[in-house]
């Protein structure tokens, strides 16, 4: 009889996946080394449930579900961490009456979205504002984007209330706008 | 005057604060409406919004294409993962 586990090769699925595998766990952790280490818990943890896989999905989805988990883990561990919520993060754009500065109003975008998408110099500097951004806040949104998930599972998920969470995403929206805004628009 | 006019049309901060909620949650009926009367007198929020919107866009796609990260030599990091392989196999 044929071992399960002979349907999967890992050495060859470390030469064929490493490296996108790193990137993107890089692009979600923002740090080459704890992506390795990520990756490299993947494999490992691919290694003792290779016997586990029924070949439902493809070893590539398989190996990103695992990969996933790990980050998700990773951030986990961090939100535990309480959540900064000082009340003087608004000051910056809002008037006590809660009415916009003015020289903080949004003004229009005007670059046209789909070319914006594409723009390696825009996406730089999200990815930049992003990490800029304090640690709860940024995790808020890569969370989001992380998981794709829908706002009250990503509550669940992290043992927060839906009020807590969307108060995070909007100090840190609020801030990632005007990162871009000065980085991008204005700079440019 | 004005704090009547943030009770019945919410205050910007509130708006925004909306407008980041319906992203993620449904919004109540009040809320809901509230919110579409700010925005018809309120451009700077409507700007926020559309600028948010975008800006989850391009997280999102982002996210789903990452640039591949160049500068990170893989190869020796590659094989001490297949020796690594090799040894739990071999326990």
């Amino acid at each position: 009889m044929k071992d399960k586990k002979t349907h999967i090769n890992l050495a060859e699925l470390v030469r064929l996946h490493t490296e996108e595998m790193v990137s993107w766990a890089y692009y979600k952790v923002s740090d080459s080394e704890l992506a390795k280490d990520l990756v490299q818990d993947t494999f490992l943890a691919a290694s003792e449930k290779a016997g586990n896989f029924r070949g439902d999905s493809s070893p590539k989805t398989w190996l990103y579900s695992i990969l996933n988990f790990k980050i998700i883990d990773f951030y986990r561990a961090k939100v535990k961490k309480p959540v900064n919520m000082d009340g003087d993060s608004f000051s910056k754009f809002f008037t006590s009456d809660g009415e916009w500065i003015k020289d903080k109003r949004p003004h229009a975008w005007i670059e046209e979205e789909i070319h914006l998408l594409d723009d390696e110099g825009f996406n730089k500097i999200l990815k930049l504002c992003l990490d800029a951004l304090p640690d709860n806040w940024g995790l808020a949104i890569k969370l989001k984007f992380l998981l794709s998930k829908k706002g009250d599972e990503i509550c669940e998920e992290l043992g927060i209330t839906p009020t807590n969470f969307w108060q995070i995403i909007h100090r840190a929206k609020m801030q990632l706008r005007e990162c871009i805004d000065i980085n991008w628009y204005k700079g440019n | 005057m004005k704090k009547l006019m943030h009770w019945l049309f919410l205050s910007c901060l509130k708006a925004t604060e909306l407008i980041e909620k319906k992203i993620y949650f449904k919004l109540s009926l009040r809320e809901r409406m509230q919110l579409e009367v700010h925005k018809m007198m309120c451009d700077a929020c409507s700007n926020y919004e559309k600028d948010s919107l975008l800006i989850d866009k391009a997280l999102q796609k982002q996210s789903a294409v990452p640039p591949v990260i160049k500068g990170i030599d893989l190869k020796a990091f590659e094989q001490s993962l297949i020796k690594k392989l090799d040894d739990v196999d071999k326990v």
